[in-house]
């Protein structure tokens, strides 16, 4: 029979670094159990994609002059899903814990809850990413799209720069989310504005001059240009290098994660200045 | 992290409280005050490093909120409040280090998940070192009656199992203090004995607890001092013996009866030297419980105003207890 005094003591992690790898690492890890423990999440992951692709090639099929515009669909299309699963798990991973009852506990813990979020907002993304390889996977299998990348090393530099600056933004969605039960109503509402105005479908060029400065602050946006610089042959965007397009994104992405944290702390004092952190 | 705040009584005092005070304001569409709540109206009290001290009211007296201050999930409005020498508006992170909580309820668990899962997770964030946690973690299932169980899902353990893993998960960290709300709420009355033995075991490994219940023999057993708060103030403090005393002049009369009515409570109330009735009268036995100075000189009183059709099936006269006490300290 075990007592208490049997239980091994002491010893914590010690160091920044690895306090917070730490926390990602439990948080990437708590949020994968939960998410493969709910059987929805084949409707976001495996059903919304094929029907968004579906969509997107019997629109366009007719109209198409060569597999590098079947290609921009099926990237588009990718990206949209990517977005689409982002937006919507990281805006919601932090309200989980509200309705589940679970707000407090984490809240309880000693680590700054943008590091607890920001290991959700990093899985989900990577759900994304599943997502739109599943999208380029129908592209190549069914529709017979041609793969044939203008520079490999560029494309997948640009997809996990992509990547990351998707999630700094899905950061900065749940800090809205923490604030307050209408958050959802907010993030939810972002999905489709932010399809149009990061071009995943269309370039962005074509949108009315007055959405530009929105499309340009939307770091996906930039994102999006470059890996159609290195995916696409002759691709004709917005007037900005591939490199040029990297730099914003980077710069956008590190804006958001800036801006994120400030306001996790933020939100977090106000919340527990009025007693409203676990209410749903 | 803020700056420790370590003091000479936070050598003596493992939580020390002064004047602490919290008002919630509701405010309208265009940010205007439209009310003002007092939660709690400036309370002091303070624990000793290894006392099991307890903190009992009615809903709504402050006990919650109390609980969420000193565990830094909520800032006070006013006063001050140290736990093991750190600041509660400063030194969150040290202070969260140290502690452990156990939520009453359904509360505070990712039920879709084991608890192995759980305990892994919460250790990680507590920044517990991955090789002991993996050591802890067994031996803590296996202390608070999980072993075996621990592969499932959360969301089919009964409501006591739940319970003893929120005291695992509290421990996980192994800390100094534990805060315990209200732990034993919705339990049946063996796992409610399970958790109170477990809550003695920590006592005896000379753990600081704060615990927070409704149930007055449970603060009595187990709680070295127990604070009464009511409408947000302290209006009691000292061992459960020293509040008895506060009603030695009284004895308790408990009656088991069927048929009884809410009239006749009302009969009862009203007869001279009846100092209070304390009815249930939900169950198809109702229980009532009169405190008086006379004892069993009131009972033929008792008896007489007994309607028609009712009977008493039992009937104890006692001593007063810490219930009694504490109802006529909230009531007061």
């Amino acid at each position: 029979m075990v007592s208490m005094q049997d239980l091994p003591r002491g010893k914590r992690v010690d160091g920044y670094v690895s306090q917070k790898v730490q926390v990602l690492r439990a948080s990437i890890f708590l949020t994968r159990k939960l998410f493969f423990a709910d059987p929805q999440w084949v409707i976001p992951n495996i059903i919304a994609p094929f029907i968004f692709t579906l969509v997107a090639f019997f629109l366009f099929q007719g109209e198409t002059s060569g597999s590098s515009f079947l290609l921009y669909l099926v990237l588009g299309s990718g990206l949209m899903g990517m977005w689409g699963t982002t937006i919507y798990a990281s805006a919601n991973s932090i309200g989980f814990d509200r309705w589940n009852g679970t707000m407090e506990a984490t809240l309880a813990a000693p680590i700054p809850l943008s590091w607890i979020a920001l290991g959700r907002v990093l899985f989900n993304t990577l759900q994304g990413v599943l997502n739109a390889v599943f999208i380029l996977v129908i592209g190549l299998a069914w529709f017979r799209v041609g793969f044939g990348l203008v520079n490999p090393g560029a494309f997948f530099l640009a997809s996990v720069a992509t990547f990351l600056s998707l999630s700094s933004f899905g950061l900065l969605m749940t800090t809205i989310l923490l604030l307050s039960r209408k958050g959802g109503f907010i993030t939810n509402s972002m999905e489709i504005p932010v399809y149009i105005a990061t071009g995943t479908m269309f370039p962005v060029i074509l949108l009315p001059i007055v959405y530009l400065p929105f499309a340009f602050m939307l770091a996906p946006t930039w994102g999006i240009e470059a890996i159609r610089i290195a995916a696409l042959p002759g691709y004709v965007g917005l007037p900005t290098t591939y490199w040029q397009d990297m730099v914003i994104m980077v710069a956008e992405t590190l804006a958001y994660l800036g801006l994120a944290f400030f306001l996790f702390k933020r939100v977090e004092a106000y919340a527990k200045r009025n007693g409203t952190l676990e209410e749903y | 992290m803020g700056e420790k705040t370590t003091t000479a009584e936070s050598q003596i005092w493992a939580v020390s409280v002064k004047g602490l005070t919290r008002e919630y304001t509701t405010r309208n569409f265009f940010g205007g005050v439209t009310r003002t709540t007092w939660a709690l109206s400036g309370i002091d009290f303070q624990i000793a490093n290894g006392e099991l001290f307890g903190l009992i009211g009615p809903n709504g007296a402050g006990k919650t909120t109390t609980i969420k201050i000193l565990t830094t999930l909520l800032t006070p409005t006013g006063g001050d409040a140290l736990i093991l020498g750190l600041n509660v508006r400063k030194d969150l992170y040290e202070i969260r280090r140290r502690i452990g909580i156990v939520f009453g309820g359904e509360r505070g668990l990712y039920n879709r998940v084991t608890a192995v899962d759980n305990l892994r997770y919460f250790s990680d964030l507590y920044g517990v070192d991955p090789k002991v946690a993996k050591e802890r973690i067994p031996k803590l299932l296996e202390i608070v009656g999980l072993a075996g169980r621990e592969k499932e899902r959360v969301e089919k353990y009964s409501r006591g199992m739940k319970q003893r893993l929120h005291i695992a998960k509290a421990l996980v960290h192994d800390p100094e203090l534990i805060f315990l709300d209200e732990p034993t709420i919705g339990l049946d009355p063996a796992g409610a004995r399970d958790i109170r033995n477990m809550v003695r075991d920590l006592k005896a490994q000379g753990k600081t607890i704060l615990l927070t219940t409704h149930y007055m023999f449970e603060a009595e057993e187990l709680c070295q001092r127990v604070g009464v708060i009511s409408k947000g103030k302290i209006v009691a403090l000292d061992t459960p013996s020293e509040l008895k005393n506060m009603v030695r002049d009284i004895s308790v009369i408990d009656l088991r009866t069927y048929g009884a009515t809410m009239d006749y409570v009302e009969a009862l109330r009203a007869i001279p030297d009846v100092v209070r009735v304390v009815a249930d009268l939900e169950s198809e036995q109702q229980s009532i419980r009169i405190q008086t100075p006379m004892g069993a000189d009131l009972l033929p009183k008792v008896v007489a105003s007994l309607p028609a059709g009712a009977k008493i099936i039992d009937r104890t006269i006692k001593e007063p207890t810490l219930e009694d006490a504490y109802l006529r300290l909230v009531e007061e």
